[in-house]
């Protein structure tokens, strides 16, 4: 399979590592051989219509900060778009960095790839969160398929054990931790009793937080994977606007002592009902979803299996990146049934 | 007749080609000539249709100045005579006016269907025949110019390659023509285009003007067809590649396909159709060499012995895919299922070839289409306990050996590998079908040229 990969940061880099690192096990274990036959960064492009030696362009990029000077296919005149439109492939890897004012400019990069047949796989929320909606029907409508299984609990199956584990159930209703930042704070707060800005302080030193935390502690991010779930699990057509958010900025420890005292915690809620909402809640601390540390964790409350948990790392480069290549084999998979029928 | 390519190209070869229509006509044929559009017109009219589909006003403008310039300029060389040239160039302008309507209405609409593009592409040859047509009158020929619709050539509606409804086309023609040679009138006839049963505008795709030309001839059950080229006829090799290829005085219509479908510039297989069932023969001959009498291409032929090999061919721009896999040994459909996923990617297979081991195929595409085939065949069969692995050479090329005397001689196929083997050549893949019309077979690219000589030499081709 010929693949585009727009954006090189932490992410795109883990899953072209991902790639070289296990390329004859895929082509031996699941018949899916991986070309990369262009890379997009800030800088420009490279390109091979044949497929990128990943094993000459990964140093490269760590050593001259883009692609766009490899000897081999460098294209710095090429933009992500002019990539995307001329390049020949079968799927496209959109991992640039998330953007929730206006999904730019990786909307535009899922669009391109549509018109032009280009399956996507992305782990950009922003585009997702605003017009999750509209790129369903898009890529219906052009034939290809829209996978973005590291958006929710990054290498934590959470989407897939709604969509696929649970298939003929019916889910009623969803509600979980999905943000590992905040719940590393509201941890810290009530274990060592310090105040939002220290815990916040800690969590940024480790490379947890953002300079700017406010995607983390504002809700926002936790908000954007809510309406993904919404979107794909419970075919609720809604977007960022629909959510109530409230971030934690204001949690006082008080709050976290008042709620230790009925053996309880204050969480940052995600929740899917009638009505979507993000805003802290004091649950028990029996409740499964009650984890501590970065870990996520999600109840799903389905019609005749029950209540079911996943718990898992929310965050990083490699579990969001094997994501991509978990939803590239199952295009795969997809795309021979319906060429061999 | 049917003039194209070089015979058009200018004034001046118009008044040339003119001169020898009239000749003939003199001698007392009864002709029928079928003319292409000036050198480069087709080329020119898809890109302004397509030009035009974007809207690009200037690029228009400047076109159409650069169309009717071209005509009038090839009009005052070609035609002497002042009232005539100007009945002419009253017909060119007329025409281009039209034309330069239908490139607006398509930038209104910013939409080329392909039945537009065949109204756009049929201005070339209406516009390069009152030229021949004005040329034939100076000379005092009594010429009258047609479109293809005008004589009764009557198609499907597919556009862009349409075909003939070729019996009610044949009965028209010939009620339409006949009187017309009957009353010493020579008809001109614009090649390519024709109509639908509703009269709307097509053109003949592949083949073009020589498919016009060829069902004429056969609705006329003429005695000959001559393509009017600028060469002296089908070569034995290209003189490129052989400096010592000789020209073929006769050879098949079979040969003949066989050899344009390898790349042979000769005529293409569909426009050989029409003749082949009259039995008509096709003379190839050179328009500015009339002496030479050409190649003439005729149903049957007799094979002379020891006159086993015609031609050869050398097809470039080609790769080669191969499949493999132990899963593949003894599975029926294995092969069903690999042509298949390449036809529903529309990549067309030129040549195929598998073992009897079964434990692979190769076959031959496109170079241009490699990368997306490669892929396409992974994703649909690799995983599946079938196949294990599709690799591809792009660094190769298709050498095809043509001739009808090859069927039933034993030893032909061993006097071609043995003359390459000579060379130190490796073969990479080998054809060929039970017809036993063509043997062709796949070596690296640097050694096309090379075979190519090295077979020419064996069969002494240079020596007919």
């Amino acid at each position: 399979m010929r693949i585009i990969l727009i954006g090189c940061g932490v992410v795109g880099q883990s899953f072209a590592q991902i790639l070289v690192r296990r390329e004859a096990e895929l082509v031996k274990n699941y018949g899916f051989h991986p070309r990369v036959v262009a890379i997009v960064d800030r800088g420009g492009a490279a390109v091979n219509p044949k497929g990128l030696d990943l094993e000459k362009v990964l140093p490269l990029k760590a050593e001259k900060g883009t692609v766009a000077l490899s000897s081999e296919g460098g294209r710095p005149d090429m933009s992500a778009l002019d990539v995307i439109e001329s390049v020949e492939a079968e799927a496209m890897v959109e991992v640039t960095p998330t953007n929730i004012k206006d999904g730019e400019p990786a909307l535009s990069h899922i669009k391109t790839a549509f018109k032009s047949g280009k399956h996507v796989v992305t782990t950009n929320k922003g585009p997702l969160a605003l017009a999750l909606p509209a790129l369903t029907e898009l890529a219906d409508y052009n034939k290809v398929y829209l996978r973005f299984s590291g958006t929710v609990g990054a290498g934590t199956p959470v989407l897939e054990l709604a969509k696929k584990c649970l298939l003929g159930d019916r889910i009623l209703s969803i509600r979980g931790i999905l943000n590992g930042t905040t719940n590393y704070i509201l941890t810290e707060m009530d274990e060592k009793h310090i105040t939002f800005q220290q815990a916040l302080k800690n969590a940024q030193k480790l490379g947890y937080a953002e300079a700017d935390p406010s995607m983390d502690v504002d809700g926002l991010d936790a908000a954007c994977k809510l309406v993904i779930m919404a979107n794909w699990i419970m075919d609720k057509k809604v977007t960022l606007r629909n959510v109530k958010i409230q971030g934690i900025r204001n949690i006082t420890l008080q709050a976290l002592e008042e709620a230790a005292k009925k053996g309880c915690t204050v969480k940052l809620i995600g929740s899917i009902n009638d009505d979507l909402k993000v805003v802290p809640t004091e649950i028990s601390r029996h409740d499964p979803i009650c984890v501590g540390g970065v870990l996520n964790a999600v109840t799903f409350f389905s019609e005749f299996a029950g209540e079911e948990t996943v718990i898992g790392r929310g965050a990083g480069g490699l579990e969001t990146a094997s994501t991509i290549l978990r939803d590239l084999l199952d295009i795969k998979q997809n795309l021979a049934t319906k060429l061999v029928a | 007749m049917k003039f194209g390519g070089t015979s058009v190209a200018s004034g001046e070869n118009i008044r040339h080609i003119a001169n020898l229509i009239a000749n003939y006509v003199g001698q007392g044929y009864a002709i029928v000539a079928v003319i292409s559009a000036l050198k480069g017109v087709t080329d020119r009219l898809v890109e302004a249709s397509e030009q035009a589909k974007n809207g690009n006003r200037d690029y228009i403008r400047e076109f159409i100045q650069e169309i009717v310039e071209k005509h009038l300029t090839a009009t005052r060389k070609a035609v002497e005579n002042k009232v005539i040239r100007k009945a002419v160039e009253q017909e060119i302008r007329a025409t281009v006016d039209e034309l330069e309507k239908v490139l607006t209405g398509i930038i209104y609409l910013g939409e080329l269907t392909p039945k537009s593009k065949d109204y756009v592409l049929s201005f070339g040859e209406r516009l390069s025949t009152p030229i021949v047509w004005g040329a034939l009158r100076d000379l005092g020929l009594n010429a009258q110019h047609y479109t293809g619709k005008d004589v009764g050539i009557v198609t499907d509606s597919n556009f862009g390659e349409a075909s003939p409804l070729m019996n009610v086309t044949k009965h028209q023609v010939k009620e339409k023509i006949e009187p017309l040679l009957g009353k010493g009138i020579v008809p001109v006839v614009t090649g390519y285009i024709a109509a639908t049963q509703d009269g709307v505008t097509t053109t003949l795709g592949r083949g073009g003007s020589d498919y016009t030309a060829t069902i004429v001839g056969a609705a006329l059950d003429v005695d000959e067809v001559w393509v009017w080229t600028d060469v002296d006829g089908l070569m034995t090799s290209d003189p490129k590649i052989v400096p010592s290829a000789k020209m073929m005085p006769e050879l098949s219509f079979q040969e003949a396909t066989e050899m344009t479908i390898f790349g042979a510039k000769a005529m293409h297989p569909r426009a050989l159709e029409p003749v082949m069932e009259e039995n008509i023969p096709v003379r190839i001959r050179n328009a500015f060499n009339p002496e030479n009498p050409g190649t003439l291409i005729v149903k049957e032929q007799k094979i002379k012995p020891g006159d086993a090999v015609k031609a050869i061919t050398l097809v470039k721009d080609v790769a080669l895919v191969n499949v493999s896999g132990a899963g593949m040994v003894g599975a029926p459909g294995t092969a069903a299922k690999v042509f298949d996923v390449l036809g529903k990617e529309n990549i067309n297979i030129l040549m195929i070839s598998q073992s009897v081991s079964e434990a692979n195929i190769s076959f031959i595409i496109q170079r241009s289409l490699l990368e997306r085939a490669v892929s396409t065949l992974e994703i649909a069969l690799l995983g599946r306990g079938l196949i294990r692995e599709v690799t591809a050479e792009n660094d190769v090329c298709v050498v095809a050996v043509v001739g009808a005397g090859m069927k039933g001689t034993p030893g032909v196929a061993s006097r071609i590998f043995t003359a390459i083997a000579r060379k130190g050549i490796n073969i990479r893949m080998i054809a060929q079908g039970s017809s036993e019309l063509n043997i062709s077979f796949v070596v690296k690219e640097i050694d096309g040229e090379e075979t190519v000589r090295a077979v020419h030499e064996e069969f002494k081709l240079n020596k007919i």
